[in-house]
């Protein structure tokens, strides 16, 4: 039922089924409905958590699908998710407790304002939206990092753990089967989880813990966009059969297989590893955070 | 003979209604799409039906009510001709000057009294504000018919479907013409669409010419109808010239135009300018003189057309465009654009309102807050965004004047609350437009072979039906959570929490809706039937504005201002009176020659931290919060006051900040001038003797001790007999309190001397 496309990076280049990250998106919406029903998550200030969030998955997998069926271009990509950004806005301003700062170990908090509603939390929803659509194309690699990071953030916010856990699971599992490569999620998977770690980390509160998580994506896409901004070229890495190389730097992939001959699940495990440790970090800091702040 | 009557016959089987099952399924749906609105927009009657009688939403339609009262007693047109052509002047508002109705809008009463005769006629007895109640549900439901036949005209019957469910649905439109709401806006809505669809029929090249002639015969008299319903009619007009300019700048000017357009206007603005309030200055008013320049310039490019010398094409059009801004300067110069231009560019940019505090106190008037917006759009605002684009790509006439519409109403939606309204129904066929555009390939997939390829321009991607399927699915759920399961109203359905709210008056003020307010808050209306049953018609009760509709056409007494607005000098007295102390009140009072002043006062409870007492508090959704507006307005004033001797200059205040200041636990502390000030002693008061009365059977004490106004002594205070258990019961705790005090003239003369 699914299109299906072949894989390049495996002999034979064989048909694999594209967009699974649809049933995630499915059934995440139906798991928070169902936690809205249960009343598990009652609406505060008017505004109901999970229903925030399912609209806002909801809506990464609508671009995505569309992505996926007709190549959005570039500029629509970009801002798109902007439009996902209003309901967390909506959500932030009825709390009157929100937090509009953020606090940087070493630099200390950063008040934001207003601008926080306005530029802090579209900016966040549009760069992890992008940058974790951008770190693709191996088996495993565009379900496993997000998975990791979504893990973190949800480690950090017991009280929020519920929302997020059937969703984690069968996104787990989905991974499970994409790092065999027996399917790929494709773009309304990858904008689908992005928006999910975006708003999660949105209604948690964790700006700080996120923006730890997501530097190697950061990294990442400031290396392909600075590349397309100078050479246009685009980065593109080598199958030569069994193992993976490129010639140049221009994208995370290529530049851990530069002259570097890599299987396609080493490479994921090592950017795996890159994910987990900055995640790790981003952990490590939250829970800490107050003790360094007295040091 | 044989084959006549066989013919005959088969002639007679062909009158059998002709349908299909699409057909039925779509008139099925739009049957479904009206019921749905009729019946959303009836909820509020479950508070309606325990009193016995149906009433009207806040304070405007009660205006409208009393017009359609007076054209059913004395005849249609008898608030214009009364008094040798000088209108109806209900001395009842205002005292003394009373309230000129010859300046009212007339389609709306006229409306409602014409229907209500015929039906009155045809024996349905039935009580005139119980049907001027049930008038708003009945035209919005009409719009929703209105606006399908808008949409099928522009993109099929789908978009029709979907932009009456978006109409039916319009938090914003639905607020404006559910029960009660007796308001210019509902005809409002319902003119803008008759002539939208009417005009756009009109300038159809493919009609014939009898068909185009006789639409804009019809596009006319909605326009002028509108004209006669709205004030915001000129928004309409505007839209129409540029409309119409927009369609010369692509070159698609043809006679047809020209034709329909001086039809269509000629006779809207001959009728318009026959209403008595809107008269022959509004053909020189800086928003209707473009029309004249539009039909100057629709003849310069039928002259253009024909062959005609390429020096004389140059002359003419110099000599016009010397002759259209030569007009514009001169009537500027002459001061005839000032009056209704300020009104116009008060909404244009919305900065200027926002100094003038008499319009800025009302709510409706202020700068919509982007959230606002969003509540009422949602996450469908993705598919408004789908509809302009679809729109641009494929601009046929339609669809320019769709995206003009949408842009412009969208810009003055964001400029004023109110105008939210005007923006629903643009809202609703362009995202209605947006959502067929988006879902088109894939339900067209979904009809027809599975395995249709699509060339995309890196890969190529099969796209079966079931994927299609699940595109439409998702949007299915995103509209899910845009009608029923909005986060942004915590999950209650929208619509729900727009229309499940009682009438103003029958929830006594309260911002109590749904099962919050279990059974009608009697308060108000005890304090309307006492007034009506003890008091005169002509005694002046003073009481801020916001009551004054109710005091004078429910409570049958002579208020002295109400949301009219007409007199701001007496309004400003009238915060004078609340603001200044006692002997100084007394003063304006007796220039009024009140015998009564009213306070409304709600209170909510606080128990003590061992629960042994409660303490009431005002809670601010009366007098007590809108004292700070009475402070400013009158503040206005100052000046004024000072140099009529009604107090000297250390009395004297500019706004709420000379009466008192937030302390540190932002809870508002009065100072000397604060307590006493008139309202605070009848406020307190108020509230003390609610306190006393309840006390009987619980430990009760008023957060600060009640002073007893001097010159004022209770006449009636409603609510006094509600107890704590009731209040929570019932009002989810709050307590209304509306306090009528008898002005004690003999009292204060006794005194002064």
């Amino acid at each position: 039922m699914f299109p299906k496309v072949p894989d390049q990076h495996k002999t034979g280049k064989p048909l694999i089924p594209n967009g699974i990250g649809v049933l995630y998106v499915l059934f995440t919406t139906v798991y928070l409905f169902l936690i809205y029903f249960s009343g598990i998550a009652p609406a505060s200030n008017g505004v109901s958590e999970p229903l925030t969030l399912a609209v806002c998955i909801l809506f990464g997998g609508f671009m995505g699908l569309l992505d996926d069926w007709m190549d959005l271009k570039w500029r629509y990509k970009a801002f798109m998710p902007l439009i996902a950004a209003l309901p967390l806005i909506y959500l932030t301003l009825a709390d009157p407790f929100a937090r509009t700062s953020i606090s940087l170990p070493l630099l200390g908090v950063i008040d934001f304002g207003q601008a926080y509603y306005f530029l802090v939390i579209p900016l966040i929803i549009m760069i992890v939206t992008n940058t974790v659509n951008m770190l693709g194309g191996l088996n495993g690699l565009e379900s496993l990092c997000p998975a990791i990071v979504l893990m973190g953030l949800m480690a950090l916010s017991p009280m929020h753990l519920v929302l997020m856990l059937g969703p984690l699971i069968f996104w787990l599992i989905l991974t499970g089967f994409n790092l065999q490569g027996k399917i790929f999620v494709g773009n309304s998977g990858s904008f689908a989880m992005g928006m999910t770690v975006a708003s999660f980390a949105v209604i948690t509160d964790l700006k700080l813990p996120l923006l730890i998580s997501i530097i190697p994506y950061v990294f990442n896409s400031s290396l392909i966009l600075l590349t397309i901004f100078f050479t246009k070229n685009r980065a593109k890495v080598t199958f030569d059969g069994k193992k993976l190389v490129a010639d140049h730097r221009k994208s995370l992939v290529t530049l851990i297989t530069y002259r570097r001959p890599l299987t396609e699940r080493k490479v994921v495990a090592v950017i795996s590893l890159i994910v987990l440790f900055f995640t790790l970090a981003a952990v490590a800091t939250s829970l800490l955070g107050p003790h360094l702040a007295f040091s | 003979m044989k084959e006549r009557l066989v013919n005959g016959l088969k002639s007679f089987g062909r009158l059998r209604i002709q349908t299909n099952h699409a057909s039925i399924i779509c008139y099925s749906a739009l049957l479904l799409i009206l019921f749905i609105a009729f019946t959303i927009r009836v909820l509020p009657i479950r508070w309606e039906i325990p009193t016995g009688t149906l009433r009207l939403n806040e304070f405007d339609p009660y205006y409208q009510f009393s017009l359609t009262n007076k054209m059913v007693q004395d005849g249609l047109f008898s608030p214009y001709l009364e008094n040798d052509g000088q209108g109806w002047i209900n001395y009842q508002q205002w005292y003394p000057g009373g309230l000129d109705m010859f300046n009212s809008l007339p389609s709306l009463p006229m409306t409602a009294a014409v229907l209500y005769t015929i039906i009155s006629w045809l024996g349905v007895n039935v009580d005139l504000m119980a049907f001027c109640s049930l008038f708003p549900v009945i035209f919005g439901t009409i719009s929703c018919l209105l606006i399908y036949l808008v949409g099928k005209d522009m993109g099929g019957k789908s978009v029709g479907l979907f932009a009456a469910l978006f109409l039916a649905l319009a938090p914003s439109f639905l607020q404006r013409t559910a029960l009660g709401f007796f308001d210019t806006e509902v005809l409002g809505i319902v003119g803008l669409l008759s002539f939208t669809l009417l005009f756009l029929r009109a300038i159809d090249k493919n009609r014939t010419l009898r068909s185009s002639l006789f639409y804009s015969a019809g596009a006319g008299l909605a326009l002028a109808y509108f004209i006669g319903a709205w004030g915001a009619a000129y928004y309409l007009l505007g839209l129409a010239v540029l409309f119409v300019f927009a369609l010369v700048l692509l070159k698609r000017y043809s006679q047809r135009l020209l034709l329909s357009y001086s039809l269509t206007f000629g006779l809207a603005l001959g009728i318009a300018v026959n209403i008595p309030y809107i008269s022959l200055d509004y053909l020189t008013s800086a928003v209707v003189l473009p029309i004249a320049a539009m039909f100057l310039m629709l003849c310069i490019l039928e002259v253009l057309r024909h062959n005609v010398s390429s020096r004389t094409k140059v002359m003419l059009t110099a000599a016009s465009l010397i002759a259209v801004v030569g007009g514009f300067v001169a009537l500027w110069q002459l001061g005839y654009m000032e009056g209704i231009a300020g009104k116009f560019i008060s909404v244009l940019d919305p900065f200027v309102r926002s100094a003038a505090p008499l319009i800025e106190s009302v709510a409706e008037h202020r700068i919509s807050a982007w959230g606002n917006i969003y509540y009422e759009l949602g996450l469908g605002i993705i598919f408004f965004l789908a509809g302009l684009y679809f729109a641009l790509r494929n601009p046929t006439n339609r669809n320019v004047f769709l995206l003009l519409f949408g842009a412009t109403s969208l810009y003055f939606a964001a400029s004023m609350v109110r105008l939210l309204v005007i923006f629903a129904p643009a809202f609703g066929l362009l995202a209605a437009m947006g959502i067929l555009g988006v879902m088109k390939p894939f339900y067209t997939l979904l009809k027809e072979t599975p395995q249709l390829a699509i060339k995309s321009k890196r890969r190529l991607a099969r796209v079966s039906k079931e994927y299609s399927g699940v595109v439409v699915f998702l949007v299915f759920m995103l509209l899910v959570t845009n009608f029923a399961f909005s986060p942004q109203s915590g999950g209650v359905p929208r619509v729900y929490g727009s229309a499940y709210s009682p009438l103003t008056v029958t929830a006594s003020s309260l911002p109590l809706s749904g099962d919050h307010l279990s059974e009608p808050a009697q308060e108000w209306l005890d304090m309307l039937s006492w007034t009506r049953n003890n008091l005169q018609s002509t005694t002046v009760v003073c009481s801020w504005w916001d009551y004054g509709y109710w005091l004078s056409i429910m409570g049958n007494v002579t208020t002295l201002a109400d949301n009219a607005t007409v007199n701001s000098t007496q309004i400003e007295n009238i915060g004078f009176i609340f603001m200044a102390p006692e002997n100084l009140s007394m003063v304006m009072l007796e220039q009024y020659n009140a015998k009564y002043i009213l306070v409304f006062t709600t209170l909510g409870l606080a128990s003590s931290s061992d629960g042994s007492y409660y303490i009431a508090q005002s809670v601010g959704y009366g007098d007590e919060g809108k004292w700070s507006w009475m402070a400013r307005i009158s503040g206005q004033a100052r000046d004024r006051f000072i140099q009529d001797g009604y107090l000297s200059e250390d009395e004297a205040w500019t706004d709420e900040s000379d009466f008192g200041a937030y302390n540190d636990n932002g809870a508002w502390e009065w100072n000397n001038a604060g307590t006493n000030s008139t309202v605070y002693k009848l406020l307190s008061w108020a509230k003390q003797s609610w306190v006393d009365n309840a006390s009987g059977s619980y430990t009760v004490y008023a957060d600060e001790e009640g002073v007893e106004p001097t010159y004022f002594k209770q006449a009636y205070f409603a609510g006094l007999e509600l107890t704590l258990a009731e209040a929570a019961a019932k009002y989810s705790g709050l307590i209304p309190v509306v306090a009528l005090y008898e002005i004690d003239w003999d009292a204060y003369y006794a005194a002064t001397g």
